[in-house]
This record gives C-alpha cells, structure tokens and sequence, in this order.
C-alpha cells in the first residue's frame, strides 16, 4: 500500500485542494513526522491518554450475548474513553501537535458531536481557544454534546449551508482554515481529507488496535473476526490497522443502511453500487455523487455515519477485499443497540450499534467465525434524545413538555 | 487614463436562466473584459456566503453541468468578442471525464478553464486535455505559496495566471498593499495575470489595475444579482452596468 506516490492508497487520497492550503498542509505534514520521532512528544502523549482520557479501554467478553447466540464475542469498550468515544484519541493528538507547532488557536468540524467534544475537551485541557462548526441538522440532533462543547469553553458555529451536516461543517472549516491557517490548526476528525490528514488520524487512532491485540494476546487468542462502524473510517482504520499484515483477521465495516435502499435513504458507499469514484473535500475516494458529481443526501439514524465519502485507505482496502463492507439499517441498530443494553449492560452509540447488529445478524445466520471483537467506539449516552424518541416516545414528549414548563416557571 | 480590465463573475443558472442572461448583457455592455462564469457545485469549499447561497439555489432546481454549458454557448453566440473562462471545482470536471469534460468546454466556445482544486502538478490530466482541445487551463496561485512551488509553477508557461490576492475565501474585502503587489510580479512569469479575490469597488480596481491583464470582480457582482433580482431582468442589467462603469472608470466615480 501507500506504494509510489505519497499521500496515495492505491487510486484514493492525495492532496486536491485550493493552492492557498497546499503550503499549511505541507507544514502539517513536516511537524506531524517530526513529532512522531520525538520522544517527549509521544511520552506527553502517552501521559495524557493514561491520566486524562483513561486509556488503556477495557476489553470485555460479552458473556450473556455470547450465549444466547451461540457465539464468541467481546467487546472493545472505545466508548470508555473521556467524553465518551474513539475521537478524543485523534483530538488530543493533534491538539497537542498544534501546540508543538506554535498555533494559538484550534478548530474542528463536528457530525454526530463527539468530534467536537473531544477536541472541545483537549483544547481546554491543553490551554487552546476553540472553535467547532457543526451543521446545524446535527446541532439539532445532538444537544447535549452542543452544551458539552459549550460547557468545555469552545464556540459552537451552526453551518446552514448544503444539508447542515457534516460535510458542510468540514466545508466550512475549510474556509476558515484557508484564511486563518498562520496561528489555527484544523482538527479534522476522521481519516480522510487531504494528505496528510488520513495517516495522522489513523496513528492517533491505532492506539485501538494496539490495545486489542495486547488484550486479546493475553487472553490468550489472536481474533478470528473483527467489527466496526465506518462513518469516515477513523474508529475502523484504527482498530484494524494492528491486524492488517494478519490475512487470517477477517475484518468488517458496517456502513449505515439508514431506512431504506433508494439515494438519499442510507449512507452505503462500499457495500453496493450506489457510490463512484469523486474528488471532494481534498481527497479522491469513493463518494455518494449524482451523474454530474454533485453530492447526493444520505441518511441515518445516527449523525455520525452520514458523511457521503469514505477515508481513502479504507476505500482501497475495501476494493482490494481486505475489509469486506456491509450495512445495518437504522433499525437494526436500533434492536442491537437494545439487546447488547438488556443482556449486557452495556450501551453502545448509536453509530457503534451499527457493528453491533452486524455481529448479531451473523451469529443467528451462524456464519459468525470464531472468536469475534465489535468495536464500541462510543457509548450512548449522548443519543438518549433520539433512541427515547423512538423508543419511548409518549413518555419522552410528556417529559419534555414538563421540562419545557418547570424551565419557564423558575428563573435559575 | 485607459479603462480598466475586469473579469466579471457570474453563476450559470443564477438567479433563473433569464435574469443570468440579463447579468450577462450588463456585463458586457458595461465594458466586461472577461466573463468568468461558474458551474455551481454541491460544496463550493473556496467561496464565501454570497456565491454559496447563489449556487445551492440553482442546484435545487435541479441544474445540471449540460445546462451551464449550453448557456455558456449561447453566451458566445451573443457576445462572441468577450472570451469566457469557466470556473468550477474538481468533481464536476471529474466525474463526468476529464476529457469529455473539457470537449464541451471547448465546444461551448470557453478560452480555458479555471479549476481551483485541481492543482497544478496534480491535475489529473486537465492541462493535457485541454492543450489537445485548444482551451487553456488557468493555474490559481496563492500568496501562502513557497518560492520554489512559485518557479514549478512559473516553468509551466501558461497563457494566464489566476492570482488570488488574499488567504481565505470569495466575498471578504481584500487590502492592497506592497506585499500583495509584490507576489503579483512573482507569479507572473511569462502569463497574463488575471488579479482578485474581495474587489468590489472602483477604487480597488484602479489600484490594481497597472499590475494585471484583468482585475477579477466576482462576489460583489454576485451580492448585486442577489439584491437586483427581485426587480426583474431589467433591473440586473441596468445596476450590473452601472457597478461595471464605476469599476472600469468610464463615468464619474462613485
Ligand atoms: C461513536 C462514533 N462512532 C463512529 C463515528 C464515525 O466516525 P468514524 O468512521 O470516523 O469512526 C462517530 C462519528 O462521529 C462516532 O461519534
């Protein structure tokens, strides 16, 4: 891979962007290889993941699931982590790069919010002024991460441009960047964009799958199967990149099957027909486009697996059938999400639940091999608005419309 | 004094098929030196709110690539003396082909076309497509550029340069001052410079007009169509006219 030109995987990635952004990225590039040689940089790091986000994240056998579906499975608890997903492991990277390299301010794109938490967090944890932009079809969605950001000291921007999520929050960070770039860093938060962002997001991110491969080794097993949920590919890449040199790993993304099979209803790039190859955003990959390469609306249920492109690397490894890909509906999530709370105690996001229902799927077609990890790359806290709304929804309206009264009668 | 050169911005398809032909008859009768004309995208990510709003509302009514282009043709049956550039961002140019792409540019009767996000020295095959269609493929250089990429760039010999006078995106107001001069001289090579990015007042223009083949005026045009708009065509020729007189300097200034 990554073989003659730089910043390639194959056909996908390289650097398409406005002249203005070509020398940023270039400097980009310079410090992130520069830090990676630096042993204080990586011991810093390494202090903060331990202290501040919790790290190492468990590994736990899904005893109960295990059983009632005649099958192997853990769980890589990634949720775990400080403000509850994989994100923080990029965000503090970079945020601490951007420090190296002498920025004074930061800024992030944000989809499902948990982006922007983590960098939100990092940023205040690390002393750097922050600014996330977030689609504001997200913001709506995502409240409560809205109040965490703002709660961490970042500034929130709404974007009401294109279909406010988050490919036109990344747009939009784009353009501030383009004109801010001598003291702000962009924080991107998936792996994909212009080089060299998918290589930094997935060192930061391999931290998953290193730690999987270390906790499975001492269980005693190397796994036969693994699962993750692929928005832009940044939990996915990283909790498979330990494992990719192993062809006897047999590796998973689940893209979002939203709520149905027609454009516009799910966001399946990899494991149908419906995506070409596109230059958007900085990189070349496959994309949800039209005939004339505009970019199509994609759903699903969950904000962080709506993004109509994938990471580049993730592209190639799917055509060359190393990952094999697949989808989950919003449904399926959803029942995943239920089982794994009932029989588990265990909570996932709604995005992570997307692996969760692939695994259940297979188990009960029994074609599930071996000893399997699902990657919970979030926990799912922060999605109690839109699985009450839909699980509950009688209930959750009364108690919203109570909130809504005890909110106007008292003045805090 | 002699008049000042401007490259005038419009979007294929803004505000309706009529009102672009009436910006365009505005232009060009006001003196337009170029027509730069866009094909609106899903994701402009190199311009500001003026041109974003304007291409999200042609595209919503389901504008396709086709219709820019057989606009842009009965623009040069109008106005055959004025060339056209056409702007637009990597993704339309590639997924229709890059070749097939640049043959119905030439075809529509473009002298070139301008692609920010397709850089130079990763192009995907534009500048060779287009030496063989007989258009010119315009590089867009910016001030963040080292002095080394400036020389690659320079040692292509194109025919015109785009230089962008600022970091940042279309539509904020850009100060001219020394630095900003002195990067024009460092692009220019041996190609004409077509110079902008937050023109908007005759002002500018007359400033940087000495320094290049044409000043580049795009979102303030834009903001004009916007606001003239709700008038009639009538109303966007005659205001796109009168900003054009005050940006070349052909009537008192403003
Ligand atoms: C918990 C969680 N999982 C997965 C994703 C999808 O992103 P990626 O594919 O980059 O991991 C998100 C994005 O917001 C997320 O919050």
């Amino acid at each position: 891979m990554n073989v003659d030109r730089k910043g390639y995987f194959d056909r996908f990635g390289g650097r398409y962007v406005a002249e203005i952004l070509y020398q940023p990225l270039e400097e980009l590039e310079r410090a992130f290889n520069e830090a990676m040689e630096d042993p204080l940089f990586i011991e810093e790091l390494k202090r903060m993941q331990h202290q501040y986000v919790g790290r190492p994240t468990p590994l736990m056998k899904a005893e109960n699931v295990s059983r009632l579906l005649d099958a192997e499975i853990y769980i890589k608890l990634e949720g775990y982590a400080h403000t509850g997903a994989h994100k923080i492991n990029n965000a503090l990277g970079q945020v601490l790069l951007a420090k190296k390299m002498g920025k004074t301010r930061v800024i992030a794109e944000t989809g499902a919010g948990q982006h922007g938490i983590a960098t939100a967090a990092a940023c205040a944890h690390l002393g750097m002024p922050c600014v996330v932009y977030m689609g504001s079809t997200d913001a709506d969605r995502q409240q409560p991460n809205v109040a965490g950001m703002e709660l961490y000291g970042a500034q929130v921007v709404r974007v009401e441009s294109g279909s406010k999520t988050l490919k036109d929050a990344v747009n939009e960070a784009l353009r501030d960047w383009a004109g801010s770039f001598g003291e702000t860093h962009y924080v991107l938060g998936s792996a994909l964009g212009p080089a060299p962002y998918p290589d930094i997001v997935r060192t930061f991110q391999s931290i998953i799958g290193k730690e999987t491969k270390e906790q499975t080794a001492e269980l005693g097993f190397i796994p036969d199967t693994l699962i993750a949920c692929v928005g832009g590919g940044s939990n996915a890449i990283g909790f498979f990149s330990s494992f990719l040199a192993d062809d006897a790993v047999n590796m998973i993304g689940v893209e979002a099957g939203g709520r149905g099979e027609k454009s516009g209803e799910h966001a399946v790039r990899m494991s149908d027909e419906s995506s070409r190859d596109a230059i958007i955003q900085g990189y070349k990959s496959r994309f949800l486009v039209d005939e004339d390469g505009q970019v199509l609306n994609t759903h699903s249920i969950s904000a962080g697996l709506d993004y109509p492109g994938i990471g580049p690397q993730l592209a190639s490894l799917g055509e060359r059938g190393r990952i094999t890909f697949t989808r989950a509906s919003d449904r399926e999530a959803l029942d995943a999400l239920k089982f794994f709370a009932e029989h588990e105690g265990v909570l996932f996001a709604l995005e992570s639940a997307h692996a969760a229902a692939v695994a259940i799927k297979l188990a009960q077609q029994k074609s599930l091999k071996g000893k399997t990890v699902i990657n919970m790359s979030g926990r799912g806290e922060k999605d109690l608005f839109i699985t009450s709304a839909v699980l509950r929804k009688e209930e959750w309206r009364s108690f919203l419309l109570d909130e809504l009264k005890r909110l106007e009668e008292t003045d805090v | 004094m002699s008049k000042v050169r401007i490259m005038s911005h419009l979007i294929a398809g803004y505000p309706d098929d009529e009102g672009m032909y009436a910006a365009a008859r505005g232009l060009v009768e006001g003196g337009a030196a170029y027509l730069e004309i866009q094909l609106p995208f899903s994701d402009p990510s190199a311009d500001g709110p003026a041109i974003q709003k304007a291409c999200s509302e042609v595209l919503s009514r389901g504008y396709r690539v086709a219709q820019g282009m057989k606009a842009i043709r009965d623009l040069k049956v109008l106005y055959p003396q004025v060339p056209v550039f056409i702007m637009t961002y990597a993704n339309l140019a590639y997924c229709i082909g890059i070749e097939s792409f640049v043959a119905s540019a030439q075809e529509s009767g473009a002298e070139g076309l301008i692609i920010p996000d397709l850089p130079f020295d990763a192009d995907e095959g534009l500048n060779a497509a287009c030496e063989k269609y007989g258009i010119t493929s315009v590089i867009v250089a910016a001030p963040s550029m080292s002095a080394e990429r400036i020389e690659k760039m320079t040692r292509e010999n194109r025919p015109y340069i785009y230089a962008a006078l600022r970091a940042g995106i279309t539509g904020e107001q850009t100060h001219l001052d020394e630095s900003i001069l002195s990067f024009i001289e460092r692009v220019r090579g041996s190609s004409r410079v077509l110079g902008g990015f937050g023109i908007s007042t005759g002002q500018q223009a007359a400033l940087l007009a000495p320094h290049v083949d044409a000043v580049v005026v795009g979102s303030a045009f834009v903001r004009l169509i916007t606001s003239a708009s709700a008038e009639g065509p009538e109303a966007i020729t005659s205001a796109l006219k009168e900003k054009m007189h005050k940006l070349t300097g052909c009537t008192e200034p403003s």
